[in-house]
């Protein structure tokens, strides 16, 4: 498998590894899974006054998909809440150079986010 | 420029030694053995003797007469002559194939073109530990069977099979049997004529020699249909002019092989490397530890993803299943037949030490092998069972 430059530099420092520690305040989680595809991503969000402050992912996939958790992360931080409902996987599958067998992976990273995003309302609820 | 990656990859091929590069370049310029072996000329003369010299020493080798080894490209056109000569030349109308699972796909991919000829084929299944035992063979062979082929060192997970038993097994059934050595020549003792084997695959390229090159050990009373037409070089065998300068590789580097001397050698830096991986929590063998060649090592970790784990050591040469396999995301065929769900057969690596490998070598892969194994971990911290198991 080859790998384009941007690919190899978000898997070996990829912006938002890790996690937020518990009881943080402001924080919502998304969880998704695919064990057909091998892949299973968790992030944590934490949103105040309506912005995205802090992204953090742990994820078991390939190297596509934790440059793709990553890039997205990196770009979520600082923009509307609702970003989290409306991810443009074009231009991050374009970013990455994502081969067409792996768009299945980020559609379960969407699927993560959309979870912290409808945790989000249950939290305004 | 790049370092050069660390290379643990020796079961896929080796580096050409020195002295193998000595020999073979002296047959290539006008000032060498450069002629047709074939030739009547003196120079063809001088080009034969450089033949039959390296037929001496890959024979003595494997403990043979050198009348039996027949040259061929490598182990893989080696697999099929063996297979397939046998069958075109076989009279009866029904015959049956006997092989393994865990066989190379060289001789897998044989026995499937067998089978759309309407040749029954019966695959042996290994235990977990990738060992096929000869009750199974003879409990596999019929009056019909023409054949058995087992390799004699596993490619993927370095598990010996007890040829010497199975040979006595096939020799009590007059039954031919065939042995892929393609990773044992050079590295554990064969003993051709001692166990009775008719038929033995083996290449150079493994063993520090070159690429394209390799024989097929033919037992005397062996009947063979050639595969290749167009001469008879190679005792009507193999047709094609016989390139002398990878021949006179190919014999150096069986000249050069000592397994007596590197066998130890390679076990040694192998033990090396398991010592420092099994302090990895969770790390698996997958293979069986007390029948393993001295110079492959196949381990799992569970819990990391086998993609990311070969990005992550892109700085150091391994493969996943096969090379010839490694770009295909399937799982190996081998590491499944031990019973490994896709997940653990996709997290191990295979590593292979050879003659160049340095115990610094063994210590830094380890270091990285550790390092990369945690941050992966780290990075799935609470992922679900399946990721492991």
């Amino acid at each position: 498998m080859d790998y384009s430059l941007e690919v190899q530099r978000r898997f070996d420092l990829p912006h938002g590894a890790g996690e937020l520690p518990d009881g943080t305040r402001g924080v919502v989680h998304g969880e998704a899974e695919d064990r057909s595809l091998g892949i299973w991503v968790r992030f944590d969000v934490q949103v105040h006054e309506g912005l995205i402050r802090v992204v953090r992912f742990r994820l078991f996939g390939c190297p596509h998909a934790v440059a793709a958790a990553g890039l997205i992360a990196e770009g979520l931080e600082g923009q509307p809440a609702r970003s989290l409902s409306c991810l443009d996987l074009r231009t991050v599958a374009d970013d990455l150079d994502l081969p067409a067998e792996k768009f299945g992976k980020l559609l379960r990273i969407e699927d993560a986010l959309l979870a912290c995003w409808r945790a989000l309302g249950a939290t305004r609820d | 420029m790049s370092e050069r990656p660390l290379y643990l990859d020796n079961a896929a091929t080796t580096a050409v030694d020195p002295a193998v590069i000595e020999a073979m370049t002296a047959c290539l310029g006008s000032d060498g053995s450069f002629e047709n072996p074939s030739s009547a000329h003196p120079g063809g003369a001088s080009a034969r003797r450089l033949v039959e010299e390296a037929r001496e020493r890959i024979a003595e080798l494997v403990n043979t007469r050198a009348y039996g080894i027949v040259f061929t490209s490598g182990a893989t056109e080696s697999n099929n002559l063996a297979i397939l000569g046998i069958f075109d030349a076989d009279e009866r109308p029904n015959g049956h194939f006997v092989t393994t699972r865990i066989e190379h796909h060289s001789v897998l991919d044989t026995a499937h073109a067998l089978e759309a000829r309407g040749i029954d084929v019966t695959y042996l299944d290994c235990d977990a530990e990738g060992v096929v035992t000869p009750e199974q063979v003879l409990d596999a062979v019929t009056d019909a069977t023409a054949l058995v082929s087992i390799m004699h060192v596993n490619n993927e997970i370095g598990v010996v099979q007890d040829i010497e038993a199975i040979a006595e097994i096939c020799a009590s059934r007059q039954v031919r049997l065939h042995v892929d050595a393609a990773q044992s020549a050079g590295k554990i003792p064969l003993d051709l004529s001692g166990w009775g084997v008719d038929l033995c695959s083996l290449t150079a390229h493994k063993a520090h020699g070159p690429k394209g090159i390799g024989a097929l050990y033919v037992a005397d009373d062996v009947v063979l249909a050639p595969q290749l037409h167009g001469g008879e070089q190679e005792r009507g065998l193999r047709a094609g002019t016989l390139a002398t300068h990878q021949i006179v590789g190919m014999g150096k580097t069986f000249e050069l092989a000592r397994p007596d001397r590197d066998g130890p050698m390679l076990a040694n830096l192998r033990a090396m490397l398991w010592r420092g991986l099994e302090r990895i929590d969770g790390v698996r063998l997958n293979g069986c530890a007390d029948r393993t060649a001295p110079h492959i090592l196949n381990v799992c970790f569970p819990g990391v993803d086998g993609e990311s784990l070969r990005l992550a050591l892109a700085d150091i040469a391994v493969s996943a299943g096969s090379a010839c396999a490694s770009d295909l995301p399937e799982p190996s065929h081998v590491l499944s037949s031990l019973g490994l769900s896709d997940a653990l057969a996709q997290s191990s690596l295979r590593l292979s030490v050879g003659r160049f490998t340095k115990p610094a070598d063994i210590e830094r892969a380890v270091e990285r092998i550790g390092a990369e194994v945690a941050r992966l971990r780290t990075l799935a911290a609470g992922a679900p069972a399946w990721c492991s198991s």
